[in-house]
């Protein structure tokens, strides 16, 4: 393995390049380059979960794919999980596959990644790396991508958005080379490379960079009729050791074939990428050491200590997995100090991982006497600016110069805080007390058992003081609150609110301020029904054994989640309503990810415009229908399912009356209540109430409820005389007008056609109560 | 205050100090278009002006009506852009609301030499003494041409800001507008062209409004709490806190107002406001209403409409918002900690 000393040239990305291939000049963002990478690589399957901040890769092919740009097949999973399984089902089918995610995705899918190394299926997977929770923060940071460091992928770093296009297609040279036969990662920083367009080189003529790629050698696959294979065997103890020498030989293998392929694309591209990039390290003392965007920074700072004759450089691997440990010993043999700036902690380790593995590679060469300060620094997004690289330099510089380090290890801008400053003064919060009673009264039929609910006027509610504050940071005229509001003049006593991950959460609850004035918890995007099952049962657990005091009237636990959330978190909520745990799950269904920018989810109806099932001359928005959720979970024979909009405050506040009353005694109640998103779904910040009542009108959303398995329409059009085609209601909103243009009769009318059959059911089940 | 009429020296795709960057930072509420606005002047300026740049915004969880900032760093063509930190001390702020001007924090970092572009409608700005005296304030109407043209604020502001910076070949970027919409919304090109050319005349040129000597200091936030104060575990122990926000930004030209004498009180408004944002009280004793909607808390008021649409009396109405009409109205809602 000889070093690679060559110099990072200091020009800029973008400039007329000098490889062989025809280039063009773009402006591109991180995300948008690794699109541009992917319609180039021209990738079979793309499995993806939508995630800020990575989302944007999924949105620019699907906008690419509707204009009939290229042909990739793109599933969104169920989350990322799923979009991971799909990706590995793929590429076990032998073509190319692709993903995008970033943070909690990461983690979620992160079961998947060593069993694909493990089992040697080659993809790409590019990493917009963002922090992890918890508290949720959307912003970039390294802890995302340092717990994919043992699961055996190839990382490949891209510090701006050229080194995400060009690594891009390196990265799935090397993971089919035979000798190598990994999935690879390319990473690079969520919103500092992800969201910042820069000038950009890219391919003008894909036939030399189709040449390079080649065709994806043929490894076994279930696809394989006249072979049959078992993929996936059970494998224990003498045996698994083995497997994992395999794969740390592919690893070792990838040492050497990642410069061959970097420089047979340095050949086409003109642009030079080492193991280990160096900027001015000649006859450098002191250097910093850093990942990806900081690292450039960090350039800039130096070039200033350089004017001023300090002999100092910086540092940045291009490649994480495998380790660069022979370039790094190589590069430090003459330095006598570096910072090595970690963008996340091992917490404990006295160190990030970056530091660790740097430090441990030095340790284990003897000429080696560089000094080592190691800095946590940027987390959660805090900006890494060039005065933060000076300080990192002139730490390096001072280390050097007294040949020991002062402080080992340490936070680099923190805020320690003033302890004469408090924070945010809150309001007097909502207790039970607090909330007048009778505004729905709930009367049992004592012949029938069924349930009757008298509303109060409107106007009396407004006695009702709301548990949300305003302040909040919803959009104008976001229908999320309304529904909440409408929630909230009914429910009575106590309430333990859980919101799962969406607009209601980030809009309500922007640190240090909440907008709750009663007991609220976010735990991640799809696990609220697990988490709340587990602090009802608490709750009654403590009860029981006198911890807690038994009030006169107990607490009701609240899940609040979008449609979005109920896809993800699909799996623990069904598994909530089968333990029949005495909680309310609220969801307030707007019909797509509008936290993230109004990317499809499956309770989006057919022929949706949304980010991620654009319209363009190939496609007419999502490709299947809406996920009918109030039957999944009548099928789990809950007490009670209803549905619901805020566009019938009257209909919303008898039925979360009664779920109330069921979630208190009985079990787990469940309701979909339709939401307005004039933002997305393109219509006048005022227009709640007529494209709200064509939705119910058209029977798109029907409202009703299943009592005990007894389904009742509420709500019934067609007996109203007031039934109207789908078409009405489409017409109302811009992500759905195109479904009347002449093109798309066809979407239009298998929705029509869906929207009516199961109308039909739903009569027939409110007919008969045996349905 | 003095006003002055525009020249227009060309020097088209040089930045004005060659051998600088030049660096815009735009102040804005989400939803009126600054980020669109700064990725179509960068992509002109790149593709087509020759130039080096770097387009980006800041990112949170904030929603439509949030204030958002976006950002434009521009090089001479063979010179390097490495950093990705956000503009601190702008050659050029474009101010996209008039409210901003009241945010201390808008003006921050502007150099002495610097340019401000502002949205905001004729009449006097006494917040602009805050600014160098050294700085030009270029001031267009953007909203009310915006409205006037079908368009939105950005296309106009961008248009003053090609005209307050030759070297921004104002007909090379609304080309480069013009295309960004000529695929998918090709309605919008006409009105947009109109809209930007009149941000490049209607322009009122302000000079020696400014009192301070020298750039103003760059800002950065502080939190509340430092790791020494802040609540273990992230927790947040003060209930409805958001209520100290003000967002009455968010609105973009239009508030509800009430009638009074029109109300009946039926509740019915306050069942679809997702501002929580409408001020209930007792009525008189004896009085025909026991509930009565006393007005609206417009510090909250995102200028929706959703309230005026419910109103069954017409007692709600869209009324365009004059300066001062919001602060004139306003019925606090805690009044026992915001007057």
């Amino acid at each position: 393995m000889t070093t690679e000393m060559r110099e990072a040239e200091p020009t800029a990305a973008g400039l007329p390049p000098r490889g062989s291939a025809r280039q063009k000049m773009d402006f591109r963002s991180g995300n948008e380059a690794a699109a541009l990478a992917a319609r180039d690589v021209g990738f079979h399957v793309m499995g993806y979960f939508p995630i800020t901040p990575s989302t944007e890769v999924a949105e620019s092919l699907s906008k690419m794919h509707a204009d009939g740009d290229h042909e990739i097949v793109m599933i969104a999973g169920d989350g990322e999980h799923g979009a991971a399984g799909i990706c590995y089902g793929a590429a076990l089918g032998g073509g190319r596959v692709l993903n995008a995610t970033s943070s909690q995705g990461l983690l979620y899918s992160l079961e998947q990644l060593p069993v694909q190394a493990g089992t040697r299926v080659p993809m790409v997977l590019n990493i917009a790396a963002r922090t992890v929770s918890g508290p949720l923060d959307i912003r970039g940071d390294h802890s995302d991508i340092y717990f994919a460091l043992n699961t055996g992928w190839i990382i490949l770093l891209a510090r701006d958005p050229q080194a995400v296009y060009d690594m891009n297609f390196a990265a799935v040279k090397i993971g089919e080379h035979p000798d190598v036969r990994l999935p690879v990662i390319v990473c690079y920083d969520g919103f500092f490379t992800s969201h910042q367009k820069r000038r950009i080189q890219i391919f003008d003529d894909l036939d030399p960079i189709k040449a390079f790629l080649g065709v994806r050698p043929h490894f076994p696959t279930p696809l394989d009729f006249d072979h049959p294979t078992t993929f996936g065997p059970y494998m224990n103890d003498p045996d698994l050791i083995n497997n994992k020498v395999q794969l740390w030989e592919a690893m070792e293998a990838a040492r050497r074939v990642i410069p061959e392929v970097l420089t047979e694309l340095e050949g086409l591209t003109g642009r030079h990428y080492p193991l280990l990039d160096e900027y001015r390290m000649d006859g450098a003392d002191a250097a910093v050491i850093l990942m990806n965007s900081a690292a450039e920074t960090a350039k800039e700072a130096v070039d200033l200590f350089r004017d001023r004759g300090e002999k100092v450089g910086v540092i940045s691997p291009n490649v994480l997995r495998p380790f660069p440990t022979h370039e790094f010993r190589a590069a430090l043999r003459n330095v006598k100090a570096a910072t090595i700036g970690d963008r996340a902690d091992s917490y404990g380790a006295d160190g990030g991982n970056l530091s660790l593995e740097v430090r441990a590679a030095i340790q284990q060469d003897k000429a080696n006497e560089t000094v080592v300060a190691s800095r946590i620094y940027g987390l959660g997004g805090k900006d890494f600016r060039a005065s933060d690289a000076q300080t990192f330099i002139q730490l390096a510089i001072d280390t050097a110069q007294a040949g020991k380090v002062a402080e080992a290890f340490a936070y680099h801008g923190a805020t320690a805080g003033v302890a004469t400053r408090v924070g945010p003064v809150g309001l007097p919060p909502i207790t039970g007390k607090d909330i007048p009673r009778g505004m729905a009264m709930v009367n049992k039929d004592p012949v029938t058992g069924a349930l009757s609910v008298e509303l109060a006027p409107v106007w009396e509610m407004t006695k009702v003081p709301s548990r949300l504050a305003p302040g909040h940071g919803a959009c104008p005229g976001c229908g999320i609150v309304p529904t909440l509001h409408q929630v909230g003049r009914v429910l009575e006593g106590d309430v333990v609110m859980l919101f799962q991950t969406g607009c209601a959460m980030v809009t309500t609850t922007g640190y240090p301020a909440t907008a709750h004035r009663v007991n609220y918890v976010h735990n991640l995007f799809q696990n609220g029904a697990a988490t709340l099952s587990g602090l009802v049962e608490m709750y009654w657990e403590r009860v029981r054994r006198g911890e807690l005091p038994k009030p006169v009237e107990d607490p009701t636990f609240v899940m609040v989640s979008g449609d979005g959330g109920m896809d993800i978190g699909m799996g623990a909520a069904l598994g909530a309503a089968h333990r029949n745990h005495k909680m309310m799950i609220l969801e307030y269904d707007n019909q797509g990810y509008m936290n993230t920018g109004a990317q499809l989810s499956y309770s989006t109806p057919i022929g949706n415009r949304t980010s991620t099932s654009e319209i363009g001359k190939v496609d007419s928005g999502k490709r299947y229908h809406h996920k009918d959720t109030a039957q999944i979970f009548a099928a789990c024979n809950v007490p009670y399912v209803f549905t619901a909009s805020e566009g019938f405050p009257e209909d919303l506040m008898r039925k979360v009356a009664k779920a109330q009353y069921y979630a208190k005694r009985e079990g787990l109640v469940y309701g979909k209540i339709l939401s307005f998103c004039p933002l997305n779904w393109r219509t006048p910040d005022d227009g709640a109430a007529p494209v709200l009542q064509a939705a119910i009108d058209t029977c798109f959303f029907p409202l009703y409820e299943v009592d005990h398995g007894h389904t009742t329409i509420t709500y019934d059009p067609d007996a109203m005389g007031r039934r109207r085609p789908a078409t009405d209601w489409l017409k109302q909103m811009g992500k759905t007008r195109h479904l009347l243009t002449n093109g798309n009769s066809e979407l239009e009318l298998r929705l029509q056609a869906e929207v009516d059959r199961r109308w039909s059911r739903l009569k027939a089940m409110h007919a008969n109560p045996e349905l | 205050m003095t006003s002055q009429a525009v020249s227009r020296p060309a020097a088209s795709g040089i930045l004005p100090n060659a051998a600088a960057t030049f660096e815009i930072r735009f102040e804005s509420i989400g939803g009126l278009g600054a980020h669109g606005a700064g990725q179509i002047l960068a992509t002109a300026a790149v593709l087509r002006l020759g130039l080096n740049g770097a387009s980006f915004s800041s990112y949170g969880s904030e929603k439509k009506g949030s204030p958002v900032r976006s950002f434009v760093r521009l090089t001479p063509s063979e010179a390097p852009i490495r950093t990705s930190e956000p503009v601190e001390m702008p050659d050029c702020l474009v101010v996209f609301h008039a409210a901003l001007i009241r945010n201390p924090t808008t003006f921050a970092g502007i150099k002495a030499d610097g340019t401000v572009i502002l949205n905001a409608p004729a009449g006097p700005l006494p917040e602009l003494k805050v600014l160098p005296r050294t700085v030009r304030v270029f001031r267009v109407d953007a909203g009310v041409i915006a409205l006037q043209e079908k368009s939105r604020p950005n296309a106009v502001l961008l248009g003053t800001l090609c005209e307050a910076f030759p070297f921004l070949d104002g007909e090379i970027v609304r080309e480069a507008l013009s295309e960004e919409f000529a695929g998918k919304h090709p309605e919008a090109v006409a009105s947009n062209d109109r809209a930007f050319r009149r941000g490049q005349t209607e322009v009122e040129v302000v000079t020696g409004i400014g009192e301070a000597v020298g750039a103003l200091p760059a800002a950065r936030s502080e939190p509340a709490w430092g790791f020494t104060t802040q609540p273990e575990g992230g927790i947040v122990m003060a209930p409805g806190s958001t209520f100290w926000n003000d967002l009455s930004m968010s609105r973009v030209g239009w508030m509800p107002v009430l009638d009074t004498e029109k109300c009946v009180h039926c509740g019915t408004c306050d069942l679809v406001c997702p501002d929580l944002c409408l001020v209930w009280g007792d009525g008189e004793p004896g009085a025909k209403y026991l509930r009565v909607l006393q007005g609206v808390d417009y510090r909250y008021c995102k200028g929706c409409l959703r309230c005026v649409e419910s109103c069954p009396t017409g007692a709600l109405a869209k009324t365009a918002e004059t300066p001062g009409l919001a602060d004139s109205l306003r019925v606090p809602l805690f009044p026992e900690f915001i007057k």
